[in-house]
């Protein structure tokens, strides 16, 4: 099996899992009670939090909150931040994001959406003209999910605050955290990532937040995580994180370099007839989508699945629902929307796989046009 | 000796002259399959049921298996205790309301027994109105009924309430039919409506993998399972149409494509239930509904087969289908996204009236026979 969908989740991390699975039987404690056990699991998520803030952030300026997934870190940064006004943000939000701007709406707060470029990344200066006196939050993803675009929320983040200093802003960046360098500025206040987007376990995410910031918490209870977010911290998941984001930091360059170029050789290799390219070269190294012309990118997901090759789509075979909202705000025509295929990569796919599958899809796409003919 | 039971009335089965003993036997053995896994004990009195001995922490659970099974008419929980009038009234006390209207009604199997009928429900009555202040007692139009039974072992059972049952008559009565089950929402209600009336229901389903997905036909196989609490059946036989659309779609005329696949459709259905002894087909189909469900659409699938087709929601509209779906349990998993139908072969402008003539034109350009066969030589079995 090729797996080429990697931005929906990766392969648990090796030395995560041994860690992870040693520490089942020995730190098992909760890490609020006060024995040693319990102590030896506090000190162990508490080692895992510096380590993971370290890798973006200054932890003099920011700390970490442990969260249950990347879905959950961004509740609790727009429902904690935009409670008033307006809260601007773009057409590209994972749903993440989008579905609390739909409930904001609900909640009477003002949602402003900036349009995309052609690539899925957000036109600034749109965005920025939507900012104004009473925005109250700004979200901007940083790499888009679907077709990979990154959005430089440093200097966004930069001439929002010049507009209001009062605006808090967020990013998104589950598909950026451990894949593409991520510095967050003084002018960034949250921050989402997720565990198992960088060969970690699902069930771990975490918001990175300015530590000037005070945001009331999403969820209430024993008052773990400095009462920002309580209940009974996943020991293992966040111990886990901690080494797969290690990893994932400490060959980062040297990574994205070496998936960058089998991204080109991938593309270089599918058939220029039926495929036509929706991710930029600027993009992150990690997504590559395609779409196929007049063809369904999600039958062509089930024949390339039959095939065993593994990919992700931006389409969803429904009337109701016939094609992904963020291709649609890229701007392109109906043929390409159902199409899409999404191509994502890690750092363990290798330059063979990228042949084969280069060979498998281009066979099965030709071989649905001539059964459609 | 005092425990909670469940008498079961039956609905339509008293009408039922010398067969009555069939339609009983079929629904005890319906009841008791209902009742599978959950320890009790069911008899059959005059008739009428009675659940005993199960565990009375699940009684709701009980009385939810036998709401759905058809033939029950109306249940209730009572109360079984020992026929002295001070154990009748201990029952009577906790089935009676403490406010409002109320009558008793008693009824002696036993006719020794040393009070008749209306002095039982003078006493327990008169009993009930002093205990409770703000108790009435209304014989034309009570607010609620105690319900008296005494038995001829020494018993008596003591109810309040009456749940209403599905009715219909036992699955099992009123032969075999093959339900043609999509993911929307009418099949399922189809299937529903004829085992309530005591026909046996297969499903079948068609899906075209890889246009349609995996998660379509699990869906399926769900709605199948919500429908098995009514119709006892637990397994899906899938067929493939993928070829056969493929076929269609490169050979005839767009127009016709929903026509001739449903016209395929039946016939892959007709000879699949006829190997299975299944009487009829079933489908949901309603008049005017889509493009292919006008009497012209209907006709031309009917003349591809000899068997009956059943289509019991034809004159309804979609929102009593709905309802319907509803109250089946059904509606939920129907309006989940995932289709069953891919819209990479639907025309943009379907035949609406299609003739007879033109269709088998068409259908000269295919090997119908062949694609048939081949299509239920790979049927595939779900069992759940």
């Amino acid at each position: 099996m090729i797996y080429l969908d990697n931005a929906a989740t990766t392969r648990p991390n090796e030395q995560a899992v041994l860690r992870a699975s040693e520490a089942v039987s020995s730190i098992w404690y909760n890490p609020s009670a006060l024995y040693e056990g319990g102590c030896l699991a506090r000190k162990t998520i508490d080692s895992a939090r510096e380590k993971l803030l370290l890798f973006a952030a200054d932890s003099s300026a920011f700390e970490l909150i442990f969260t249950s997934c990347g879905t959950e870190a961004d509740n609790q940064a727009i429902f904690g931040a935009a409670k008033r006004g307006n809260f601007v943000t773009t057409a590209g939000e994972h749903a993440a994001v989008y579905a609390c701007a739909q409930e904001l709406k609900n909640r009477g707060v003002e949602v402003r959406y900036a349009p995309l470029r052609s690539d899925g990344s957000v036109d600034c200066e749109a965005l920025l003209n939507l900012v104004d006196g009473n925005t109250s939050l700004v979200s901007v993803i940083h790499v888009n999910n679907e077709t990979g675009a990154i959005n430089p929320v440093a200097e966004l983040a930069a001439r929002i605050k010049q507009i209001n200093p009062r605006t808090v802003f967020h990013s998104d960046g589950v598909q950026a955290f451990g894949k593409i360098p991520v510095r967050l500025t003084k002018h960034i206040d949250l921050y989402s990532v997720s565990a198992h987007k960088i060969g970690g376990l699902k069930g771990v995410g975490a918001l990175i937040k300015r530590k000037s910031l005070s945001l009331s918490p999403y969820l209430y209870g024993g008052g773990q995580e400095g009462g920002k977010r309580s209940g009974t911290e996943n020991v293992l998941g966040i111990l886990a994180f901690s080494y797969s984001a290690d990893s994932a930091f400490h060959a980062l360059e040297e990574n994205a370099k070496r998936v960058s170029f089998l991204r080109e050789k991938l593309w270089n290799s599918l058939d220029e007839n039926i495929f036509f390219r929706l991710s930029s070269v600027s993009g992150t190294p990690y997504i590559l989508s395609v779409s196929a012309s007049g063809l369904k990118g999600e039958v062509l997901q089930r024949m390339l699945s039959d095939k065993g090759v593994y990919v992700g789509t931006g389409s969803a075979c429904s009337s109701k629902r016939p094609h992904s909202r963020v291709m649609e705000a890229c701007g392109h025509k109906k043929e390409l929307l159902e199409g899409v295929l999404r191509l994502s990569f890690s750092a363990e796919t290798t330059e063979e796989e990228i042949v084969e599958a280069a060979r498998i899809i281009n066979n099965v796409a030709a071989r649905l046009q001539g059964r459609l003919k | 000796m005092t425990e909670k039971v469940v008498i079961i009335r039956y609905a339509e089965i008293h009408l039922k002259g010398k067969n009555r003993g069939f339609f009983e036997r079929v629904f005890t053995v319906n009841l008791e399959r209902s009742l599978k896994g959950l320890r009790h004990e069911l008899r059959r009195t005059s008739g009428r049921y009675l659940v005993e001995n199960f565990d009375e922490a699940r009684v709701d659970e009980i009385c939810e298996r036998i709401h759905n099974v058809f033939g029950v008419h109306s249940y209730s929980v009572g109360i079984k205790t020992e026929d002295t009038i001070d154990a009748i009234y201990a029952a009577a006390e906790s089935v009676a309301p403490t406010i409002g209207t109320f009558k008793v009604e008693s009824h002696r199997a036993d006719k020794r027994y040393p009070m008749t009928s209306m002095q039982i429900n003078a006493e327990i009555g008169g009993r009930l109105l002093s205990k409770f202040q703000e108790l009435k007692v209304d014989v034309h139009h009570p607010d609620a009924f105690v319900y008296i039974d005494v038995r001829e072992n020494g018993s008596a059972l003591v109810f309040g309430e009456f749940c209403k049952g599905r009715g219909g008559m036992p699955v099992g009565t009123a032969g075999k039919g093959l339900l043609l089950i999509s993911g929307g929402i009418d099949s399922p209600v189809a299937g529903y409506m004829m085992a309530k009336r005591g026909m046996t229901v297969e499903y079948l389903h068609f899906h075209s993998y890889p246009y349609t997905n995996g998660l379509a036909k699990e869906k399926v196989v769900r709605l199948a399972k919500t429908l098995s609490r009514f119709t006892g059946m637990h397994r899906l036989n899938t067929v493939s149409v993928t070829q056969i659309q493929e076929e269609i779609h490169s050979k005839c005329a767009a127009e016709y494509n929903v026509t001739l696949l449903r016209r395929f459709m039946f016939r892959i259905a007709e000879r699949f239930a006829q190997k299975g002894g299944l009487q009829c087909l079933i489908t949901g189909e309603s008049l005017g509904q889509v493009a292919s469900q006008t009497i012209e659409g209907m006709t031309s699938s009917n003349t591809v087969v000899t068997l009956p087709v059943l289509r019991p929601l034809v004159g309804f509209d979609k929102d009593e289908i709905i309802e319907r779906s509803r109250d089946v349990g059904t509606y939920d998993i129907s309006v989940e996204p995932y289709e069953d139908c891919c819209t990479v072969f639907l025309p943009e402008f379907p035949a609406i009236k299609p003739k007879l003539k033109d269709l088998e034109e068409e259908e000269k350009k295919l090997d119908v026979e062949g694609l048939v066969e081949k299509a239920l030589s790979e049927r595939e079995v779900i069992e759940f």
